[in-house]
């Protein structure tokens, strides 16, 4: 594979040495060397921008997407996860895996199993989950020296949710926000809507329904 | 004994010159991710070099035709992980192209901004790098990566408060994209554009003239007009060397027929010709997102509504080639869709892949130490090479 | 005290103590690139991580020593030795204060040049036993760069001996009690300039730190030493380098003159010591370094020639100077 067709060796020197300027002008190349120094200096006397981690802790955005968690229902205090599986199917990694449990009035998650240490953070779990049951933290301290602690039951997503402070995005805020203006965009609704069409006709029924 | 097997390795030539196989193998400091370039040398000066690559093969275009439209754009990024806007949107472009899906102008608006912004800090992270690899980790050239690095942080910190994530967005979705502004993202962003522009001012002071860089850089790995042409390189190599194609120029994409920028040409060819071709990549970047900012447009984010389930996004039968110019050059991808919920097939055409096939022409006649030099102005990212 | 004592317990001390000053000098260049690259440098061992460089020993002594099946033995494992015992020779001329010195020889500056170029033996004694490519590339580069280098060294550290005029390290720094000589008109300032680039790449360090290019050679010549051998070749080079820097301050900076008592003459020169090693860092952390081939150019066609004529400069200056008071 070696033989250059288009440039050989000679070619490649003849071009290196046509861009050689002859003779060195000494002021400039000084001046050069000397602001180089100079700007080393300034940093010197410049705030670090490091922090001492553990000890500060870094404020972070609203947005982050941080460690998983299951939530509960703000009015009932009941788990807010229907078993739908939604979650299951979008995952790109397939990290998440779920038992529905059926019950008179609705459905539960009989398990519900996350393997983090596979996780990619994508937030496409959290987006299509139509209860806001599953959302992200702002806080990713989970580091383990024993990988079978990052494979997360529901009750270590619940009490990890009850840990940590949520992070801002929700199923329903991300799809108001992505979607073409509809009528209801202000809250999350608090209760389950019925699995209607994504269509925008829809949309002034699910307010108003109980 | 299998002759065609084991290539010859000729270690010593006893009918007068020493000629040495040397392996800058895939585990090497500044091999720019894993890459073996096994160079034959005579001396110091590299006779030969044979470009080994595959070590980063994670199998993205199968992987493509087992994820759903909506699910492929996350794992996208992963190809060019340094640029992860622009792989993300060779693809949902492609996508919409052949659904001929519009997407709304705010939604053009935001892709834009963030694949400046994307480039700025895409090319902080080569100079970095670059001057890593010339100065050492323990010396000058890490003195630069980190004053880089913290300025890549503030972008960075943006594209937090934006998207959630710092170097793997999810930010595009096939009709538009995912997240909108938040508050006080627009002042943000403005103030950093202003820190920037400033610091990119300390850089230059720092390199430019500088006798010692000047004399790494200078006349250093030379692609001429013609071979630029021929070999199919793409980016800051061939403007580098006086062909005067920018894509977003050349065949404008999205919003960029509204903006007003200069695309950077140098004629010489030299590293020093690329950088300062990228050097001036930050500057009209920068001035992209400014004007970006002002114009922005009020409306939906997608054309799309949100996703709801796996499988909402369906693309007729049809094929389509979007090409991206990205930082390190022409990323594309090919899609051929029928229909269903997955792509029947996927190509990325990965502009580093593209890129390295100049190695074997420039390199032989330098020296061991400009082989670093060449290697880090060509700037591959081998996510984007072994995909 | 016995005569044959103290001779026997004076190299011990200054043995000792440059030890300890090489080890803390480590940390003070670690935090000092630090806060020039806009990081804070070790902080958690010890207070502002004053014990990292003690934390740093052990951990060198307690690592595993590896030697290559391949590698030749006894040259592989003789080499730190022959490389750490010239550095440490070098400190056995310089007088720390009036009287104050392990060995004030009569050609004590020619005593220190001729030693400190003996370590080119260990280098390449460990890039040839290392049996390794990337080692041995690095070693001839090696070979090539500190030899010329020690050439332009020599020439400007002997332009203050001929201003002093003498060979002895206590005479030169007695004769900078009115004038440092980095303040004489010209001659002084472009020899210490001089001094300082030949310095720099006499001892490897960036921007002419070709020979262990991290990013080319991956530590070069070292690369196959692990553990207390490691530890040896660091000891070496800083060595080295400090004992250039006390040298750079005896001969141009006036060694231990400054305000103040007697006594607190050592503590001058220290700092002054410390302010060559500080300028010589700050060089280090601000440049990218350049081609070998580039290096060996700057020192045959640029700095041989320009110091052998501040050499025969400076002659000019001293006969006419004589001429002129007698």
């Amino acid at each position: 594979m070696a033989s250059p067709e288009v440039q050989t060796v000679a070619d490649v020197r003849a071009l290196r040495d046509a861009r050689r300027t002859g003779g060195t002008n000494v002021p400039a190349l000084v001046r050069a060397v000397l602001s180089a120094m100079r700007m080393t200096l300034v940093n010197l006397f410049r705030k670090p921008v490091t922090v001492h981690y553990p000890t500060t802790q870094r404020p972070y955005p609203d947005r982050y997407r941080g460690l998983l968690a299951l939530v509960y229902e703000e009015d009932t205090g009941e788990e807010a996860c229907i078993g739908c599986r939604l979650c299951e199917f979008v995952c790109p990694p397939a990290v998440i895996k779920v038992e529905i449990q059926k019950g008179e009035k609705r459905n539960y998650a009989k398990a519900f199993t996350l393997e983090l240490y596979a996780c990619e953070f994508c937030e496409l779990c959290v987006q299509v989950c139509p209860t806001d049951a599953i959302v992200m933290m702002k806080s990713f301290d989970m580091a383990t020296s024993d990988r079978r602690e990052l494979l997360l039951d529901k009750d270590r997503l619940h009490t990890i949710g009850l840990q940590h402070e949520q992070s801002w995005a929700t199923g329903n805020r991300l799809r108001d926000m992505q979607g073409p203006p509809k009528l209801a965009k202000t809250a999350a609704p608090k209760k389950v809507p019925p699995p209607a069409a994504a269509t925008p006709s829809a949309a002034p029924k699910e307010g108003a329904q109980p | 004994m299998s002759p065609a097997a084991t290539p010859a390795r000729v270690e010593l030539d006893y009918a007068g010159s020493e000629r040495l196989t040397m392996n800058m193998g895939p585990q090497h400091p500044s091999a720019h991710g894993v890459f073996r370039a096994v160079l034959t040398l005579e001396g110091e000066t590299v006779i030969d070099v044979e470009a080994v690559i595959g070590y980063l093969h994670r199998c993205h275009e199968k992987l493509a035709e087992t994820l759903t439209y909506a699910q492929y754009p996350s794992i996208a990024s992963k190809t060019d992980y340094v640029a992860a806007m622009t792989s993300e949107f060779a693809y949902v472009r492609a996508a919409e192209t052949i659904g001929k899906i519009e997407v709304p102008k705010r939604a053009e608006y935001l892709r834009v901004l963030v694949s400046e912004l994307q480039r700025v800090a895409s090319h902080l992270l080569w100079l970095g790098t670059w001057c890593m690899d010339m100065g050492g980790a323990l010396g000058g050239g890490a003195t630069i990566f980190l004053y880089t690095i913290r300025e890549r942080e503030l972008i960075l910190d943006l594209f937090e408060s934006l998207v959630g994530a710092r170097l793997l967005y999810g930010f595009f979705q096939v009709g538009g994209v995912r997240y909108d502004l938040p508050d006080g993202w627009a002042t943000a962003c403005r103030e950093t554009v202003d820190v920037l522009e400033g610091r990119i001012s300390e850089y230059e002071r720092m390199l430019e003239d500088n006798p010692f860089f000047m004399a790494r850089a200078e006349g250093v790995g030379v692609i001429s007009r013609e071979l630029a042409e021929e070999v199919g390189i793409s980016g800051p190599l061939l403007r580098g060397s006086g062909v005067a194609y920018d894509l977003r120029r050349a065949d404008p994409y999205s919003a960029y027929a509204d903006f007003d920028f200069r695309v950077p040409v140098e004629s010489s060819g030299d590293c020093l010709a690329r950088y300062r071709v990228r050097m001036v990549e930050f500057r009209e970047s920068l001035k992209i997102v400014r004007q970006v900012l002002d114009t922005l447009p009020e409306g939906p984010v997608s054309s799309r509504p949100g996703l709801k389930s796996v499988a909402q996004t369906r693309i007729p039968q049809g094929e389509a080639y979007a090409r991206i110019e990205g930082p390190r050059g022409e990323v594309g991808c090919y899609l051929i869709a029928d229909g269903k919920a997955k792509p029947y097939r996927m190509k990325w055409r990965g502009a580093s892949f593209s890129n390295l096939a100049v190695l074997p022409h420039i390199i032989p006649g330098h020296k061991v130490s400009d082989v670093v030099a060449i290697m880090g102005s060509v700037d591959p990212v081998f996510g984007e090479v072994d995909r | 005290m016995p005569e044959w004592l103290l001779p026997v317990i004076a190299p011990f001390i200054v043995l000792n103590a440059i030890i300890g000053i090489v080890t803390y000098v480590t940390l003070l260049e670690r935090k000092f690139a630090a806060r020039m690259q806009s990081r804070i440098g070790p902080y958690r061992v010890g207070p502002h991580g004053l014990l990292q460089p003690i934390a740093d020993a052990v951990k060198l002594m307690m690592k595993e020593d590896i030697v290559p099946d391949a590698a030749d033995r006894p040259v592989y494992n003789l080499a730190p030795i022959v490389f750490l015992a010239p550095c440490m020779f070098i400190f056995a001329t310089i007088p720390f204060a009036p009287g104050l010195g392990v060995a004030d020889l009569n050609i004590g500056i020619l005593f220190f040049l001729a030693i400190s170029a003996m370590e080119i033996v260990g280098l390449f004694m460990a890039g040839w036993g290392s049996n390794n490519k990337y080692a041995l590339l690095s070693a001839m580069r090696a070979v090539n760069q500190v030899i010329s280098y020690d050439l332009p060294f020599i020439f400007s550290a002997l332009t203050p001996v001929l201003l002093a005029g003498s060979l002895r390290l206590s005479d030169i720094a007695a004769a900078q009690d009115g004038l440092w000589f980095v303040f004489y008109p010209v001659i002084g300032q472009l020899a210490f300039i001089f001094f300082i680039v030949s310095t720099v790449a006499a001892e490897n360090r960036a921007p002419f730190d070709i020979l262990e290019a991290e990013s080319e050679l991956v530590a070069g010549f070292r690369v196959e030493y692990s553990g207390m051998k490691f530890a040896l070749i660091q000891l070496g080079e800083y060595a080295h380098i400090l004992g250039a820097s006390f040298l750079g301050a005896l001969l141009f900076l006036g060694a231990w003159s400054g305000p103040g008592p007697e006594w607190l003459g050592p503590a001058w020169f220290l700092l002054k010591a410390m302010f060559i090693f500080l300028l010589v860092t700050w060089v280090r952390w601000s440049f990218v370094r350049i081609r070998v081939d580039q290096i060996l150019a700057l020192s045959w066609k640029a700095l041989l020639p320009m110091t052998l004529l501040l050499l025969i400069a400076t002659a000019f200056v001293v006969v006419w100077r004589h001429s002129g008071v007698a």
